[in-house]
């Protein structure tokens, strides 16, 4: 997988590069907007990830010339702009995703992996993760063979968990994902559900599957924590 | 029809003044009239009396009383012309009298006594008891040889009145219809000279901070209607410059600070995976973290409450239900009040339509509920509700938590405030929250107010002006109180 990442902001290129390189894809950096535009039109990328204020061609620009020539490949916005009007601008140019500075690197992650996917869907039906075992289609839970017992949006926050089993996700990663962005202000709610979810998914089982990342998130796992 | 219009107000105020002047004018024309005919008869009358004297009486005793008479009836003939004549003796007996006149206006009989010779000239009205009314002068004379007399000439001055009452009845009729004119042409003349002020009033009310590129319709007229267009646009265009200013700023400083933030905690979230970490330099880097993500949170929150205090509107308005809205929300919340034994009630009264950014509204509830949660000790309880009070939606969050004292009531919407530091920290907040609240009510033309007892619990309040084409709402009256009342349009 070869993806270009035209950021001009040189540490945080670095950063989402060390990351993608540490989950085993080619990245291509470009620093400013003409340059980018060109590997675009030079290479054949399977995704895009563009910032918006670039030196010399600003984002938009790159976008709509990208678009012109190529209508398939993947482009993730990732820009400090998260004013409505820039996302709704940038969705009908023909942006896949938009992702607002700062972000969890784990949500990028996410996001291109999402993007990746997309077009050959193969979501399965029961998700597992050592002893416990979710089925989508019955919406039921099972520990050790054990049923469990979860209201709707235990059941959301486990499945979202579980989809993305062994990696961290930020609170806010789970907020958007499980309620919506209103909640993402100081309430605790992520904790209080995660606690109410422990107590029926992992208590009283030798092996813990839920753990705390602190200052970053949860994972659910069947390493043992460190 | 709008009666604080000008239109209205100048058209009343010139209908007004017409009035009155129409009024004065047939009122002096009436009078005048009224004195210049009484004059008039009296004058000639006054003539009749002294030409009877100079003529006819001045040689009384040398051409005798059957003389005078006969001249009287030959020269005045009194009954063919309705006048009444008579002449007086000094000892009261009368000399001559006219006749019935040939009209039978009145009865010269019925007329009341001369006065004395001894007094002056003058005219006086009778009213005669069997119908008729007269103007009568009367003139002492003394004749030639010393012999006195008073000379009474008159005549009936209903011809005075039925012209007077003929021009009143003119003035009468043709006044409200001149009014009525007046104020009809008027009325259009304003409405023409006023309808491009209606127009700008229109257009201006269809700019927001929106579409501030638009501009009012100037007529190319040169009066003051164009001086008005052209300022207001002057004004949109300077109002333009400052929301461009300032989301021109917000944006660039959204970028210079998210920037940095970006790299701090990619860098730090790299770090916390490290393996080699122990224990202690694993919670510095969490704790990094965690104060990165509070820092994150105050810019973001910085950035919503500015562009909505800029009056930037940022999500269309749509229409939704706020009861419904309240109710859900607070649902999903419910499991952080059980979470600490807190009570959680919700109370409604009906559907209450509201036109607003429902994101936005849905983090009031979120905020508000979540203080009057954190803010309570166990057992607790916390109650929302929503009702439509007139043309208000009025959201109460209350508790009965610790309350707030007094001398922080007037800050605590303040960014930043904090009632308890230590306290409010540790339950992680940033200080905004209510902040937060405040502009989102502002930004939809509301208020929120905050009722609070230290040690009892705080009530806080939003009203919220529900959209003018309300379909239903129910709402308790405010003088029967009962909930059948239903306002549909």
């Amino acid at each position: 997988m070869r993806l270009l990442l035209i950021e001009d902001e040189e540490k945080v290129s670095r950063l989402i590069v060390r990351g993608l390189t540490a989950e085993r894809f080619a990245v291509d950096v470009a620093a400013d907007g003409s340059n980018g535009l060109e590997l675009a039109q030079t290479y054949t990328y399977d995704l895009i990830i563009l910032d918006l204020m670039l030196p010399r061609l600003n984002g938009t620009e790159v976008l709509r010339q990208i678009r012109a020539q190529n209508e398939h490949v993947p482009v993730l916005i990732l820009t400090a702009r998260d004013a409505l009007g820039d996302k709704v601008e940038h969705f009908e140019i023909g942006a896949d995703d938009y992702l607002t500075k700062p972000f969890a690197f784990a949500e990028l992650l996410v996001r291109v992996k999402a993007l990746l996917r997309r077009g050959a869907v193969s979501r399965s039906n029961v998700l597992k993760v050592a002893d416990l075992e979710l089925d989508r289609l019955t919406q039921q839970v099972r520990r050790a063979g054990q049923r469990v017992e979860l209201t709707a949006k235990e059941y959301a926050l486990l499945e979202y968990l579980m989809s993305n089993a062994g990696r961290v996700l930020s609170r806010t990663m789970i907020i958007e994902h499980v309620w919506d962005q209103s909640f993402d202000g100081a309430t605790n709610i992520v904790d209080v559900y995660v606690r109410h979810l422990r107590n029926k998914v992992d208590e009283g089982h030798q092996r813990k599957l839920i753990r705390t990342v602190r200052g970053v998130g949860y994972a659910i796992s069947d390493e043992e924590e460190g | 029809m709008n009666t604080r219009s000008i239109r209205f107000r100048l058209t009343v105020w010139y209908a007004g003044l017409l009035a009155l002047l129409l009024v004065l004018f047939g009122g002096s024309t009436w009078f005048g009239l009224a004195h210049y005919l009484h004059r008039s008869l009296s004058d000639s009358l006054a003539r009749q009396a002294e030409q009877i004297g100079e003529n006819f009486l001045l040689d009384v005793q040398t051409s005798g009383e059957r003389y005078v008479i006969d001249e009287i009836n030959e020269h005045y003939s009194p009954e063919q012309n309705d006048h009444f004549v008579r002449v007086t003796r000094a000892d009261g007996s009368s000399l001559y009298v006219s006749g019935i006149p040939i009209h039978k206006g009145f009865d010269p009989s019925q007329v009341s006594a001369s006065p004395p010779v001894s007094a002056g000239a003058g005219s006086r009205e009778e009213h005669l008891p069997g119908g008729g009314e007269l103007l009568i002068y009367s003139l002492p004379f003394t004749a030639r040889d010393g012999s006195r007399f008073v000379i009474e000439s008159g005549a009936p001055y209903d011809a005075i009145e039925n012209t007077l009452r003929g021009l009143l009845l003119t003035l009468a009729l043709g006044l409200p219809v001149v009014i009525a004119i007046a104020v009809g042409g008027g009325y259009w003349i304003m409405r023409r000279a006023l309808l491009p002020l209606d127009e700008i009033a229109g257009g201006a009310e269809r700019i927001t901070s929106r579409n501030l590129n638009e501009r009012l319709p100037a007529p190319d007229s040169g009066d003051e209607i164009e001086r008005l267009a052209v300022a207001l646009n002057r004004m949109i265009a300077r109002l333009d410059e400052s929301f461009q200013y300032i989301r021109r700023f917000t944006a660039d400083a959204s970028h210079e600070l998210r920037t940095p933030l970006t790299v701090l905690r990619g860098e730090l979230e790299a770090m916390a995976q490290y393996p080699c970490l122990n224990g202690e330099m694993r919670d510095t880097v969490g704790s990094s973290l965690e104060e990165t993500e509070r820092l994150t949170k105050i810019v973001e929150s910085l950035l919503a409450i500015s562009r909505l205090d800029a009056g930037e509107a940022q999500v269309e308005r749509m229409r939704f239900d706020l009861t419904e809205l309240a109710v859900t929300t607070t649902e999903q919340m419910r499991l952080l009040a059980e979470d600490k034994k807190i009570e959680l009630e919700v109370e409604t009264d009906g559907a209450a339509f509201f036109e607003g950014d429902p994101a936005r509204l849905k983090q009031v509830v979120v905020n508000l509920v979540d203080n009057a949660i954190k803010y309570t000790p166990e057992g607790g309880v916390v109650r929302v509700s929503v009702r439509a009070e007139n043309d208000h939606a009025v959201l109460l969050v209350e508790d009965n938590g610790v309350g707030i004292p007094a001398e922080a009531l007037p800050h605590l919407f303040e960014r930043f405030y904090r009632v308890d530091k230590a306290r409010s920290r540790q339950m992680g907040g940033v200080g905004l929250g209510l902040a937060i609240v405040k502009s989102i009510v502002m930004a939809h033309g509301g208020q929120v107010t905050v009722e609070s007892a230290e040690g009892k619990g705080s009530r806080f309040r939003v009203e919220l002006p529900l959209a003018n084409h309300n379909q239903s709402i129910t709402s308790k009256s405010s003088q029967g109180g009962s909930n059948e009342e239903r306002f549909t349009t």
